[in-house]
């Protein structure tokens, strides 16, 4: 796709019929979690849409994100959104390296100065400078010059939305997400460990449509994703609203697929679309799967105690420590007793003397 | 540490550690108290069956004045049945004892529970409209009463709450359930609510000691 | 047959998703003959549990009119046996299903020339009738 032409004439140059461009839309609004009504003013939106520049940056992160995504199950809507939009950096991606790869870089941000879009996997180390570096520039200098001309921020996954795991505790990096380090920018927070690739791919649809940043949740996750929590619409409710719950992995209730809320899911506090958007090509999702939720779309979820624990249960240390408060209690009882004694064995004394 | 992180570990177990030792040192406290020595000849050797007598006689109506306390009665029997169901027999509540006591027992289906929830809620509003109203309760009330009422309404009324997800994300009402609980083991062991652990034990005192002078009771 | 299909274990259990769906399209069906607009249910918004989408499908049915459609990818509507109700299923190049609706209406929009195509057909043929004047 030329840069001066705009994805309607692409797509017609490609011999892409309109109603196949029609086609294309229904499915793009699909992505974009839109009603289907939308369809014709995202048709509309796209016919005119500009081909805008994304600089993805990956710091201290396992590549699982990238991975999710170019796993996305929908490659002709895939493809054609990355052919519409122009990745001029990805270092996972690219071929360049080095020196090579930092000028890719830089004549994109000058060339598209406050129009492109930055995308972010990984979470910024904010300990040692030299935890995490790319072409010898620290994540943190990296994100903070490259995000002074970025129309917007992505954050893909729950290290650049919120940490992460290099955030878990101790956090040995001092690890902190994007919203941690720029605040004067918009930032759509993509959550997920991974997020799901459709996930990502409409987000990314979103703003190529629209241009806009779409409706965002508290925690700046696009509320059309992230809107209803994984209980919320899960197919397994039912079962939880009758109060019938497996045990156990391998029990009677477990093969009949009852809820997971006692072997720790963290469906009721996790938002995230898993539940209607579902993996691998729609096939199924962890509790489909016979596991609960492990809440990954959430700020600090490897730290909410063990993902086996129910969410009602309490996150404290041991028992013992009530074994202590009664040990207390009995010396508090027997203390006040003891002393109530004497007053009154005191008071009885004086009458005694008083009457005599 | 989220709200709700905090609601399940410090203030949990800071709230447990003050209901376990304040229980242990009222209950021991009384029972440790001394008694003045009772001179006199006992009228029948009194014991076990006296003290069982009284608990079960006072639990039921005296009937003199059965006509007019029968509200008070019916709406307490109500009110504590209403309340066993919701706390003891909720998937989740089972599954928060277990994680103290570590065990747990069957659980009731979610509708049974609300719908004891909803009661206890509302007998317990009825009996605090009626403490503020009626001129000899009103009398007899101080402010222990008041706030045991309402420090037992509120978890009943943010459980509803978070059950239904009214008003707010699910992990702030739950979090807000979770604290208004510990704000009644905090408070438990200074206010009545301390009958829970003494109601039956003074029962029992009484029935024995009344046997001993020979009086029904 | 789908990944998930090939595997032996079958889950039997039923959640309660495909009689709901079934009074919503027949809600759907009362506004169309009063002469509202159609409806268009996104499948992938519902939550379904295991094998309910293909109990949906078997609701369903199959009907009198089944087109196919070539454009970025083969794409079947497909009229169910309750005229009015249509399963659109929209594949890409590589026949993976990109798209699912049911749509409750007279005909799918997708089914229609659309102006700028038969616009360029138009071209085509005028071009095709100058070249040849007999």
């Amino acid at each position: 796709m030329r840069k001066d032409q705009n994805l309607g004439e692409y797509l017609r140059a490609q011999g892409v019929s309109r109603r196949g461009f029609l086609k294309f839309c229904s499915a793009t609004a699909s992505l974009m979690a839109l009603p289907p009504s939308a369809v014709a003013q995202v048709a509309e939106a796209l016919a005119s849409a500009r081909r805008p520049s994304v600089i993805w940056l990956s710091f201290q992160e396992c590549t699982g994100c990238t991975e999710s995504l170019t796993r996305s199950h929908a490659p002709t809507v895939e493809s054609l959104i990355f052919d519409a939009i122009s990745l001029d950096y990805h270092h996972t991606l690219q071929a360049a390296a080095g020196e090579g790869a930092e000028n890719a870089r830089m004549a994109a941000m000058e060339e598209n100065d406050g129009e492109y879009l930055l995308v972010v996997d990984g979470s910024i180390p904010t300990g040692n400078p030299g935890f995490s570096t790319i072409a010898g520039i620290s994540n943190l200098d990296m994100l903070k010059e490259t995000a002074r001309g970025a129309a917007a921020v992505i954050a893909v996954g729950t290290c650049a939305a919120f940490g992460g795991i290099p955030q878990a505790f101790p956090n040995p990096t001092g690890a902190v997400s994007v919203s941690d380090i720029i605040t004067d920018k918009p930032i759509i927070n993509v959550s997920g460990c991974p997020p799901i690739p459709v996930v990502i791919t409409g987000v990314l649809a979103h703003f190529l449509t629209f241009g806009t940043i779409p409706d965002l949740d508290p925690l700046g996750r696009p509320t059309a994703f992230f809107g209803q929590t994984i209980h919320d619409r899960c197919y397994r409710r039912p079962f939880y609203e009758r109060g019938e719950f497996a045990h156990t992995f391998d029990d009677e209730g477990a093969r009949k697929g009852w809820c997971l809320y006692e072997l720790g899911c963290k469906g009721p506090t996790s938002y995230n679309a898993c539940a209607t958007l579902k993996w691998n090509e729609g096939t199924s999702f962890p509790i489909g799967s016979g596991h609960g939720c492990l809440g990954c779309s959430e700020p600090g979820f490897w730290d909410h105690g063990s993902f086996y624990k129910p969410i009602s249960a309490g996150l404290w240390g041991p028992r013992e420590t009530l074994l202590g408060a009664a040990a207390a209690g009995a010396a508090l009882g027997i203390g006040s007793a003891m002393a109530a004694r004497a007053r009154k064995n005191k008071a009885l004394k004086e009458a005694e003397a008083d009457s005599s | 540490m989220t709200l709700l992180d905090f609601a399940r570990g410090p203030a949990l177990q800071w709230s447990l550690i003050i209901l376990v030792a304040g229980i242990v040192w009222r209950v021991l406290g009384a029972i440790l108290l001394s008694t003045r020595k009772d001179l006199s000849t006992p009228r029948r050797k009194s014991g076990l069956k006296d003290g069982m007598g009284t608990i079960a006689s006072r639990s039921l109506p005296a009937s003199a004045f059965e006509k007019r306390i029968r509200f008070q009665h019916i709406t307490g029997y109500a009110w504590h049945l209403a309340l066993f169901v919701t706390v003891l027999f909720f998937g989740p509540h089972i599954l928060f004892f277990e994680s103290i006591l570590g065990f747990g027992w069957p659980n009731l289906p979610n509708g049974v529970v609300l719908f004891a929830g909803a009661i206890a809620l509302a007998i317990l509003i009825a009996l605090l409209i009626r403490r503020a109203t009626n001129p000899v309760q009103k009398l007899i009330s101080n402010a222990d009463d008041y706030i045991s009422v309402i420090i037992v309404m509120l978890p009943l009324l943010t459980g509803i709450i978070a059950f239904a997800h009214i008003g707010a994300r699910y992990e702030t009402l739950l979090a807000i359930h979770l604290l208004s609980i510990e704000a009644m083991f905090i408070w438990f062991p200074f206010g009545k609510l301390m009958h829970t652990a003494m109601t039956f034990p003074s029962r029992f005192q009484a029935g024995t000691s009344f046997g001993r002078r020979g009086i029904k009771a | 047959m789908s990944a998930s299909e090939a595997i032996s274990i079958r889950a039997e259990y039923e959640t309660g998703n495909v009689k709901p769906l079934l009074h919503e399209i027949r809600h759907a069906l009362e506004r169309l003959l009063k002469g509202e607009d159609g409806t268009i249910i996104d499948m992938r918004a519902l939550p379904l549990a295991p094998g309910e989408e293909k109990r949906i499908e078997e609701a369903l049915g199959e009907g009198e009119v089944r087109a196919e459609l070539n454009a970025l990818g083969p794409s079947v509507i497909l009229e169910t046996s309750y005229p009015g109700v249509w399963l659109v299923t929209h594949r890409n190049t590589e026949g993976e299903i990109i798209g699912r609706q049911i749509e409750v209406t007279f005909i799918p929009s997708l089914l229609e020339s659309q102006p700028e195509d038969i616009r360029a057909g138009l071209a085509g043929l005028e071009n095709e009738l100058a070249e040849d004047p007999a």
